[in-house]
């Protein structure tokens, strides 16, 4: 990419010039410890003042080539929405115009329908998953509606409308839990929380290289309630683990980008646990080899 | 019966696009992806007669691969598809080896009109290289499809192919319009504007540089010293004058 390639040529620049300044910046403190050897006072205040320029050197470079980082994440989250958007309506109007201009076959116009509908899916998936993110990033406070929601319940649901969206078989997707019958229950927004379990689910379908395996678990064993999905797919770096949960942020690398995502999903889901007072993580024990996300929320009593 | 090929990795697409070119009455076949859209024109070069390229392709890209194949010396001509239509994505399309370039979301009808418009022009370039060949070294014909002389050099329309320092260049579909536009003109001066807007319809705020590269390139392929170009001058602030004689 030209413009990928320029970024990453602007981002040596700073670190170049930020390096050139630390060391002119190190060899002048020498420089002035050398020369000002006896007077003690002079002495000391130079060094603090040289230590004061090297350590603003060195974190203005760093934010500037955050800042730099966050802008080109941007770029490919509007380059990836705009394409999430686009196709799905790309394919209703193709397979509309088709219907308005062409004689179909009745089993293939009901084919067609299906299609359409998956489309409008897809498109309303988005932009709801926009619309998350957007009032996620807005507001961290306590969830606005709240309510008595059962976990174990609201887990198995979900699984359905994943096994439903991604056709599925029903082992493809098993589902275990140690409750023992006992209610697992989390005061807050039901919506919101299916919102996270989806996105989890989906990205385990999603990363899932050729056979979807996925196990998902619900435990209870202190004030917690657990949700743990495991899936056998493609699995994320170490130095990945935390930064997948950033706004933006996806994961480099030639297999993930086969899968197509706009970088919201797991920041969704991280907000909308937080703002439960619950947290999120990320294991997996390298590329190829699975991952597993594990959501801890509080038991309501 | 013409045959195309689809490489788009959105199924739904992929099947809308393959009913709609069989129902055309083409022979259609549909990949997902770059490497394997590769592998099947290399097996058979002459397999198909048009490619629909999307760009955002898993693995490598639209762009990419129609370099790719242009830089192996295969000419299928390919209309590339893509949900970025900002005109220096259009433009990116063209530099790669597109000979057409459709935004997403397209009109059915426009899609088909594109693609009856790629063959045909393959069709017309066919039939010209089948018929007998056309008397060498006629010293400036008039610019159609007949082979243009100049200075020891030839340019065949039909092959689209470039005869010029003891070598042959093959053209791409857009560098043969841009030199025929200017041997048209030749001695006159013709702004880059002009160019874009005549040679490949495209308006708007479109980036005029795109022409500086086309020029550099076609320079090196015809020029003795393509610093001190004789044929292909620059008028500075206006644009370029193609002079046949030095």
């Amino acid at each position: 990419m030209r413009v990928r390639g320029r970024r990453r040529k602007s981002v040596a620049f700073f670190i170049v010039s930020g390096a050139c300044l630390v060391a002119l910046a190190v060899a002048l403190n020498v420089g002035w410890i050398l020369l000002n050897w006896r007077e003690v006072a002079l002495l000391v205040l130079g060094i603090i003042f040289f230590c004061v320029i090297i350590t603003g050197v060195v974190l203005n470079t760093i934010f500037l080539i955050r800042e730099i980082r966050r802008n080109e994440q941007h770029d490919a989250f509007i380059n990836a929405v705009t394409h999430e958007l686009k196709t799905p309506i790309t394919s209703i109007r193709l397979y509309l115009e088709t219907l308005k201009a062409r004689p179909v076959e009745e089993k293939q116009r009901a084919e067609f329908y299906d299609v359409m509908l998956a489309d409008t899916d897809r498109l309303l998936n988005t932009v709801e998953q926009v619309l998350r993110a957007g009032r996620a990033a807005a507001q961290r406070r306590q969830p606005v509606t709240t309510s008595m929601v059962d976990i174990s319940e609201l887990v198995r649901e979900c699984l359905d409308l994943t096994r439903v969206r991604y056709k599925l078989d029903d082992d493809a997707i098993q589902y275990a839990d140690s409750l023992n019958g006992q209610r697992a229950a989390v005061l807050g927004d039901a919506d919101e929380i299916r919102a996270a379990i989806t996105n989890l689910l989906d990205n385990a379908v999603k990363y899932s290289d050729k056979r979807v395996k996925v196990s998902v678990a619900v435990a209870a064993p202190d004030k917690n309630i657990v949700v743990r999905i495991m899936d056998e797919g493609i699995g994320i770096p170490a130095g990945q683990l935390k930064r997948i949960f950033h706004r933006f942020h996806r994961a480099p690398g030639r297999v993930m980008a086969r899968v197509k995502g706009t970088g919201l999903g797991l920041f969704i889901v991280r907000s909308i646990v937080r703002k439960h007072g619950g947290r999120v993580f990320a294991e997996s024990e390298g590329v190829g080899r699975g991952s597993t996300f594990t959501i801890l929320l509080p038991r309501a009593s | 019966m013409s045959a195309i090929l689809i490489v788009e990795d959105e199924n739904h697409l992929a099947d809308g696009l393959r009913f709609n070119l069989e129902a055309e009455g083409y022979d259609v076949e549909a990949v997902g992806d770059g490497e394997t859209a590769l592998s099947l024109l290399r097996e058979n070069p002459k397999r198909f007669d048009a490619m629909v390229l999307d760009v955002m392709l898993p693995g490598r890209n639209g762009f990419e691969v129609a370099s790719e194949l242009r830089s192996s010396g295969h000419f299928v001509p390919i209309l590339m598809l893509t949900a970025r239509g900002q005109s220096h994505d259009v433009l990116r399309g063209f530099e790669s080896g597109a000979d057409d370039y459709l935004p997403k979301p397209f009109e059915l009808s426009v899609l088909i009109a594109r693609i009856k418009g790629l063959l045909r022009r393959r069709e017309w370039f066919d039939r010209e290289t089948h018929a007998e060949p056309a008397t060498a070294a006629k010293e400036l014909t008039a610019p159609g499809t007949e082979p243009f002389v100049f200075a020891g050099k030839t340019i065949d329309f039909g092959r689209l192919e470039l005869h010029a320092k003891g070598q042959v260049v093959r053209l791409t579909l857009m560098e043969a319009q841009l030199l025929q536009y200017l041997i048209h003109h030749e001695g006159e001066i013709v702004s880059r504007k002009a160019m874009l807007e005549d040679v490949w319809g495209l308006r708007e705020d479109t980036d005029t540089r795109a022409i500086d590269n086309f020029v550099v390139r076609l320079r090196k392929y015809f020029e003795t010293e393509p610093a001190k170009p004789e044929h292909l001058l620059t008028v500075r602030g206006v644009g370029y004058r193609f002079v046949a004689k030095k």
